[in-house]
């Protein structure tokens, strides 16, 4: 094989990681700057501001229009999410009566579980 | 021309037909990658024993005859989805715990709903997490459990733990997890309260996006998303580093929300006057030292972590009141150190014999 300091594909390989850590090491350093910081936060601090006067135009033309507004609309998915949980809760309850009604007397009317007397092995029988 | 020295005819040859052979497969797997969907995760059988809002608890299907009588209640970060911890069959931490006979429960999260962004740092310290032990003991029919915290995780087990320091909790082993957010300094940096005002963000966006929480982790390695797409071009003839990189991946940009009162509560408790190292952090009026905590503790530490410098993680150990505590630092960043090919060998099997012992 060809010595690895020469493979074409290791040179590449190392050039790549070492230009990664470059490009990660540069830019920890400009943006641990107050400077950075400072314009990092004027510029979402406006996307968050505009993104809240949207919202509230957007909840007032939705009225307009008598259309839901984004609010409405995901208390109604919150009631039928509600509602598919209560479902959900019913029918595993059934299951179970199911379940019990099918066992033996006296049987296996809750799931089995494992005894819980499980002992550590003994030092150097770990695996 | 002569071929340099060091260089041989018939392993150039070799090494020509072996790039070309890549370069095929590349194509042919390109268009696999695109077409398909990746891998199933988080699907070791469980049961959902408890779903409120942004909360879920599982349990996890015993694998094991007999196990260890103290149960195990994973609390996840509340940025990320807790199947980190269960990959796919073979890579899941959750698998190997429940192998090795551990009684698995875990607390992880959903995107809050905007009705649910203000919920606090009470609401997951005083109600979440203590409900979710109450259920666990109820399930399990053991009054003693273990508690697994994973980064932020580790931070509310660490809150739970040193308020609720008279039981039931009996172990509590934080992976990754840091009290000194001074030595967060990117994170401090972004959150520099000379700039960054938190109240008009949370007050204008309800809950933070979790794109804002996904652009913050990446931007601690600006340049690493880039060159990993440049690596799985390069390796994507390789269908076990592309099962890989597909996972964390997918894990990695499935970033959640966070609720707006606990971020405003994180960033000004802890982020700016760093209450928990400074043994000030108090959680709806109750005192959270860490000095109150007196079970046994392990804490797990990875010497390439970028999210949690080890600085910020270092002096855990020796602000906790518990006799019984150990530190372990091992190979690995932030995610390599729970979970993925390197976590089989180093963190998991550690913790087995770490747990297996103040288990019974």
């Amino acid at each position: 094989m060809a010595d690895k300091g020469n493979d074409p594909a290791v040179i590449w390989q190392t050039m790549m990681g070492e230009m990664e850590k470059g490009f990660n090491s540069f830019g920890n350093q400009l943006m641990a700057s107050p400077e950075f910081s400072r314009v990092m936060n004027q510029a979402s601090g406006a996307a968050a501001g505009a993104q809240k006067q949207l919202g509230e135009l957007m909840e007032k033309y939705l009225l307009a229009m008598n259309l839901p507004s984004r609010a409405q609309l995901v208390g109604m998915a919150e009631r039928i999410q509600s509602i598919e949980g209560q479902l959900s809760e019913i029918k595993a309850l059934l299951q179970q009566v199911h379940h019990n009604s099918l066992a033996p007397e006296g049987g296996y009317g809750t799931t089995q579980r494992p005894p819980r007397t499980k002992q550590p092995p003994p030092e150097g029988e770990r695996k | 021309m002569n071929a340099p020295t060091g260089f041989d005819v018939g392993s150039i040859a070799e090494r020509v037909q072996s790039e070309v052979q890549r370069a095929i497969q590349r194509s042919i797997k390109g268009v696999e990658y695109i077409s398909s969907s990746g891998p199933s995760l988080g699907s070791t059988p469980k049961d959902v024993l408890i779903s409120r809002g942004t909360m879920n608890l599982y349990h996890y299907r015993p694998m094991a005859s007999e196990v260890y009588r103290v149960p195990i209640l994973i609390v996840m970060a509340t940025t990320n989805r807790g199947y980190i911890l269960d990959l796919v069959p073979g890579q899941s931490f959750i698998e190997f715990m429940l192998k090795r006979g551990y009684d698995v429960y875990m607390l992880d999260w959903t995107a809050p709903k905007p009705e649910e962004k203000s919920l606090a740092m009470e609401d997951y310290v005083l109600d979440f997490i203590p409900d979710c032990v109450r259920r666990v003991q109820q399930d399990s029919g053991e009054t003693d459990v273990s508690i697994i915290g994973y980064c932020f995780g580790g931070v509310l087990s660490l809150l739970y733990a040193s308020i609720f320091n008279d039981g039931p909790m009996k172990n509590l082993i934080c992976f990754t997890t840091p009290i000194d957010f001074r030595e967060m300094k990117l994170f401090r940096s972004f959150s520099d309260r000379r700039y960054f005002d938190v109240d008009k963000l949370v007050d204008s966006v309800g809950n933070v996006p979790g794109d804002m929480i996904m652009t913050s982790f990446d931007m601690l390695r600006p340049a690493s998303r880039v060159f990993s797409q440049v690596q799985l071009w390069d390796n994507i003839w390789n269908d076990e580093y592309v099962k890989g990189y597909r996972m964390m991946d997918r894990w990695g940009t499935d970033t959640l929300p966070l609720a707006g009162e606990y971020f405003r509560q994180t960033v000004k408790n802890l982020m700016w006057d760093n209450k928990l190292f400074n043994d000030t952090m108090t959680v709806g009026g109750r005192e959270a030292k860490l000095a109150n905590i007196k079970v046994p503790i392990l804490h797990a530490v990875a010497e390439h972590d970028h999210i949690v410098p080890y600085d910020a993680a270092k002096h855990l150990i020796t602000k906790i009141g518990s006799e019984d505590k150990e530190e372990v630092m091992l190979k690995g960043g932030h995610v390599s150190l729970v979970a993925g090919a390197n976590a089989i060998k180093r963190l998991w099997p550690k913790l087995d014999t770490w747990l297996s012992k103040r288990s019974t």
